[in-house]
């Protein structure tokens, strides 16, 4: 945006620059210089000055020469031959005994970037890398890169990549840091530098001289690297350890990314590096600046998909800071949801219940949603507080809970009956358009609990022609629907004027094809709508209901220390994927007396509810021994547990303390108990029936030891 | 199994394992580990890798968001760039909450908030982003280093000094010299006789000579060091971060802390300090000069320090038991339900100050909107409100643990308005001067290497960092 006037000052300046009286005199020049640069960092456009400023370059007054050299290199690519003329006087600067000088007028020469001068700037170039001070060095060797990038399709000289090759040895470290970038930029068709195992090793040697910013380089470029043998492997890890857990976050993850790359092939050092790692990570997420520490926690939710118990003694460092910006705290939420356990999870629900009323409404949303994912598995706590929050009247916490409940209720159904009771009178306080749908939605499927359901949406229907958003509409019409099937006598007549607005009035075509589908539905009779309309609420073969399964580090790996994880749609969506691990020959070594089976299906909120209402009547508390079944994935206990009919219904995610895992099964004959330590096992029967426990743990524990087996 | 069904009895079995497994405390480990052990499999994917080329452009943007400098290390980018860096930050409402990392279509903006001042990286592929911002906090340091503060105006008055250090700082985008020693050596930071001198003699800030510290075997050192009185003096300062609930229960506590040291020794010295109680630091980082064998085998810290002022190692304590919390507050703020008006009453009182005084105490309560203006009476000190902000500060000075300090009255809200749902928290500020609130102590400081008798001095002080109490 250039300023008005600018033109103005644009005269006066080359005027003050072309007074004979101004150049006599040095300060006086300078300042004018100075003046020059000034008003071209507010944006002012003065390339017009451009041949008065290159007669100012012949000076002996280095402050003067770099002034100049900013407003030429800035400008140069709009007067190439003009340019010409400072080369002279850049190329006798070169010569200069001073090696600041020199290096000044190489760096410049390079930056003018003007594929016309590059016949003039080789030469000098060729010179500066034999150069006995080691500043000039630095700067000769990205001099090289630079000229590659003005001119990507002319092959550069191969003595001279061959020079930069042997310009890695040089005592100076900055010198090989800034070769090894030169050379990256300069093959980067031929896959960057040649990793071979002495440039590594050579390299690896040399780490600790370097700055941070040159180690972090190194790692990068190592990563490359494949180690030959598994002796060099370790001895480079090794080597590499101190690193990992180096105070300087970039170092940090830099090291971690090389030792991820080079252990791909081996979790379990992957897994042994994470662990090692979370210390400086969690330090980092307690560092001075908001930036680093929100980086920070993006990558510690990388870390948590493959380990996900890793940080939980650790939650009350996300614990969200009275200033701290709200994309931080949005992360930290995310982070708390994960790190839920039995211990914990009083504490960090009272922690999310203060941020639910933030003055940032996107904050109190997304601190609403985390209680509502933690409700998954500890439905009646977060559902007490969700409930407490609808007594505030707010309108955009009433609409995150409500949308917040609505998502609860299709996961874990048996939370239904709270959530109706909780539903009454929020629709006087619901503005926004998503919470309406949300309540719509929840009236409609729950409709027979919610007595007043009939009448919220009557209101709606009188409404429904100033109605703006389509959504909505939508949203009404199907929860009509679905609520006449279950109380047809008090909304039939409502229906009735739904459906005529939607077929007769409305000009949105999707709105009236539904409504006439629906139309026509009734007409095909009650049981059919039924059908169609009542069909599963909620997904019974949702195997995990409890956290989501743990990934291979190598998912992520990939993308550790990138911007990917800093991204808003990094926080991906769960996946109910279940890996069935193979467990052949399990089967034909159980030969079980007990017959189990598993028909009728027990769907998650019937075994919930006999679950409690059994532990009420009489819990047996029983310990097998068996503790290596711990190191084995959920995933092979479900598939296990599945050969010998008993059904896994849900577990808790892997690292998780204590763990659980909830089993149901049907049988037909009876059953005791057994003392050990190691497991813990609660068995809650109907009817009771000593005998068929006794075999039933019997044949849990040939299970679990077959298991464990395997494992060894 | 047909006819079994028939004989099915409904006996159901549902049943709860529960494992216990060896809880891993995870805690920063300084041994060295020596990897080794499992076997290798074949399949190693393959990888691919992003270029090397970091930041493009870097633009200081002032909190009205005006670009009032820019400095390209390759090729120009049109300032057109921030504008979706202006979009983000209009969306943001408070300058704070710009998310630090946006992405354009051609170019990811890379951006940190320090002092009201946006510094905003260009950046055209993709980086490691820790690195990044790691580097603009260290140019922002710089700046603070040279020039007392970092702010706009003194940018703008020092304009050449920033060109010059950028232009050192960076090269092709990638970084080169950030050591402040080695900066200051090349650059002379300004002072105000300096500039007077160079004003009427026409010197400059450029130092004339190739610096001494990139030649000499020590590169934060430079040879030939001289001084008349030989000194060493080291500052040790912690400041607790803590959040209290309205109980008085500590939600969370750590202590930051630092050793800054001013050394000022001739020759090549070399220094040893030890601590009376090193087990104390477990999250420790040092400046490059610190021998990290010497502390991983004796927890001594061994160096050769570099000249003048510097940083020598910064530590973190978190864990809660060892944070003693120096005052309590106790508080009651309350607004009433049909009245306009709330009250406020809050006394604060002395905790764990291991018998020193607490100095500086200062209370920062940022009121609720509804809030017009507070009338109050202070037992010790001064009170201000101010109605635009909403800042209600109060400057209470010593604690005299005999008379507790006491702020209470009245405050008028505006009618009409909903009451206020969420209290507001309290921060605290203070200063304890001889101790370090950790229990940190220097034992001993020798020195080898040179003949003279130096001078040596160790100060502890404890602040308060983030110091909130919720209410």
């Amino acid at each position: 945006m250039p300023y008005l006037g600018g033109e103005e000052t644009v005269r006066e300046l080359r005027r003050a620059l072309s007074n004979p009286n101004v150049q006599s005199d040095p300060l006086r020049y300078r300042n004018t210089i100075l003046k020059v640069i000034r008003t071209m960092s507010q944006g002012v456009d003065v390339s017009g000055l451009f041949s008065e400023m290159v007669k100012a370059c012949a000076t002996v007054d280095v402050v003067q020469k770099k002034l100049v050299y900013v407003f030429l290199c800035s400008y140069a690519t709009l007067n190439p031959e003009l340019s010409l003329l400072v080369i002279n006087s850049l190329r006798k600067d070169c010569q200069d005994p001073n090696p600041m000088v020199r290096s000044l007028a190489l760096r410049n020469m390079t930056n003018l970037r003007l594929p016309s001068l590059v016949e003039y700037v080789e030469q000098p170039l060729t010179a500066g890398l034999r150069d006995r001070a080691a500043c000039v060095r630095r700067v000769a060797v990205l001099g090289w890169a630079k000229l590659h990038n003005l001119q990507p399709s002319s092959e550069i000289d191969a003595v001279v990549v061959n020079e930069l090759y042997s310009l890695l040895r040089d005592p100076d470290p900055v010198v090989m840091v800034n070769c090894l970038r030169a050379l990256e930029e300069i093959l980067k068709e031929e896959g960057g530098v040649a990793i071979n195992k002495p440039i590594t090793h050579h390299l690896l040697n040399r780490l600790k001289e370097c700055d941070i910013w040159g180690q972090c380089e190194v790692l990068r470029v190592l990563q490359r690297y494949r180690p030959q043998s598994e002796d060099e492997l370790f001895d480079i890890l090794s080597l590499l350890d101190s690193f990992l857990v180096s105070p300087h976050p970039p170092v940090m993850a830099a090291t971690l990314s090389l030792f991820l790359s080079v252990s791909s092939s081996l979790p379990a050092v992957s897994l042994a590096a994470l662990e090692r790692v979370s210390g400086p990570l969690l330090a980092a997420c307690g560092s001075g600046s908001r930036e680093m520490r929100f980086a920070a926690v993006c990558h510690i939710q990388l870390l948590l998909r493959s380990v996900p118990g890793l940080l939980g003694v650790h939650y009350k460092r996300f614990f969200c800071g009275y200033a701290e910006p709200a994309y931080i705290k949005e992360r930290k939420m995310q982070v708390l949801v994960e790190l839920v356990n039995d211990e914990n999870v009083a504490m960090i629900l009272d922690e999310l219940k203060g941020y639910c009323t933030d003055v940032n409404t996107d904050t109190a949303q997304a601190a609403i949603s985390a209680i509502g994912r933690i409700g998954r598995s500890y439905s009646d706590r977060c559902l007490q507080i969700l409930t407490g929050l609808l007594g505030l009247k707010q309108d955009h916490i009433t609409s995150a809970v409500v949308q917040t409940m609505r998502d609860l209720v299709w996961v874990c159904p048996q939370c239904s009956d709270t959530v109706c009771l909780a539903l009454e009178g929020c629709e006087e306080t619901l503005q926004d358009i998503q919470g309406r749908q949300a309540l719509l939605w929840l009236l409609g499927v729950y409709g027979e609990r919610i007595s007043s359901a009939p009448y919220t949406l009557e209101v709606l229907i009188d409404g429904v022609r100033s109605e703006a958003s389509l959504g909505i509409k939508m949203e009404l019409l199907t929860a009509t629907m679905r609520l006449f099937l279950c109380r047809p006598a008090e909304t039939q007549d409502m229906l009735g004027r739904l459906l005529h607005y939607c077929i007769e009035e409305t000009t949105d075509m999707c709105m009236r094809d539904q409504a006439l589908l629906y139309y026509r539905l009734l007409h095909c009779g009650i049981e059919e709508t039924r059908k169609v309309l009542q069909g599963r609420r909620s997904d019974p073969s949702l195997g995990v209901l409890i956290g989501r399964p743990t990934k291979p580090v190598s998912q992520w790996a990939r993308c550790f220390n990138t911007l990917e994880p800093l991204s808003q749609g990094a926080v991906e969506a769960e996946s109910a994927s279940r890996g069935n691990s193979s467990t052949d020959g399990l089967a034909s070594s159980i030969t079980a007396p007990l017959s189990l089976s598993l028909s009728p299906a027990v769907s998650p909120e019937d075994f919930e509810h006999l679950w409690l209402q059994r532990q009420a009547l009489h819990t047996e508390r029983e310990c097998v021994r068996c503790p290596a079944v711990l190191h084995c994935s959920p995933q092979s206990l479900q598939a296990a547990m599945q050969l010998v009919n008993i059904q896994t219904l849900a577990f808790t995610p892997q690292h998780t303390l204590p763990w659980r895992v909830y089993l149901y099964t049907h049988t037909l004959s009876e059953d005791g108990q057994e003392e050990e330590e190691g497991i813990k096992v609660t068995l809650n029967q109907q009817p009771r029936d000593d005998d068929a426990l006794r075999q039933f743990l019997t044949v849990l524990t040939t299970v679990l030891n077959t298991l464990s087996s395997e494992k060894d | 199994m047909n006819h079994s069904q028939g004989f099915l009895k409904d006996i159901q079995i549902s049943c709860l394992v529960v494992g216990w497994l060896l809880s891993n405390t995870a805690s920063i480990i300084l041994s060295f580990r020596v990897w080794g052990g499992q076997s290798m499999t074949d399949s190693a994917p393959s990888w691919f890798f992003y270029s090397a080329e970091m930041i493009h452009s870097l633009f200081l943007i002032n909190h009205l968001g005006d670009i009032f400098l820019e400095k390209h290390w390759k090729s120009v980018i049109s300032r057109s760039v921030c504008d979706y860096f202006f979009e983000a930050r209009e969306k943001a409402v408070d300058p704070e909450n710009v998310p630090p990392v946006l992405q354009t279509p051609h170019h990811y903006l890379i951006s940190i908030y320090r002092g009201k001042l946006f510094f905003l990286s260009v950046i055209q592929t993709e980086v490691p982003p820790l690195f990044v911002i790691e580097f603009l906090h260290r140019v922002a340091d710089t700046f603070q280093d040279y020039f007392g503060e970092c702010s706009e105006s003194v940018i703008s008055d020092n304009l050449v000094i920033v060109y010059e250090l950028l232009e050192e700082m960076l090269d092709n985008g990638f970084p080169l010299a950030t050591e402040s020693n080695v900066l200051k050596e090349m650059i002379r930071p300004p002072n105000i006789l300096r500039s007077v001198v160079n004003t009427l003699t026409g010197g400059s800030n450029v130092g004339e000579t190739l610096p001494q510290g990139q030649l000499s075997n020590i590169p934060w050192r430079r040879a030939g060091v001289k001084y008349a009185n030989n000194e060493a003096y080291f500052d040790v300062t912690e400041e607790i971060d803590a959040i209290v609930d309205k109980s008085g229960t500590t939600v969370s506590a750590e202590i930051q802390g630092v050793i800054e040291a001013c050394v000022k020794l001739s020759g090549m010295p070399d220094l040893t300090m030890s601590f009376m109680n090193p087990r104390l630091l477990d999250d420790v980082s040092f400046h490059p000069c610190v021998r990290f064998r010497r502390w991983e085998s004796e927890r001594v810290l061994s160096f050769i320090p570099p000249d003048g002022n510097f940083t020598l190692m910064t530590y973190h304590i978190s864990s809660q038991n060892l944070v003693a919390i120096p005052v309590y507050v106790k508080q009651s703020i309350n607004f009433f339900e049909a009245g306009s008006c709330g009250r406020l009453d809050i006394t604060i009182g002395p905790k764990q100050t291991m018998g020193k005084t607490v100095e500086d105490l200062k209370v920062t309560i940022h009121m609720p909107k509804a809030v017009l203006n507070a009338n109050l009476t202070a037992t010790q000190g001064n009170y201000t409100y101010d109605c635009t902000t909403k800042m209600l500060v109060w400057d209470i000075g010593k604690l005299n643990p005999q008379k507790l300090p006491n702020l209470r009255g009245s405050l008028s809200m505006q009618t009409g308005v909903p009451n206020p749902e969420e209290n507001p928290s309290l921060n605290i500020d203070l200063k304890i001067q001889q101790l370090a609130i950790s229990g940190l102590k220097v034992s001993r400081l020798d020195m080898y290497g040179e003949k003279y008798k130096p001078f040596k001095g160790v100060k502890y002080v404890t602040k308060a960092g983030k110091f909130q109490v919720r209410t």
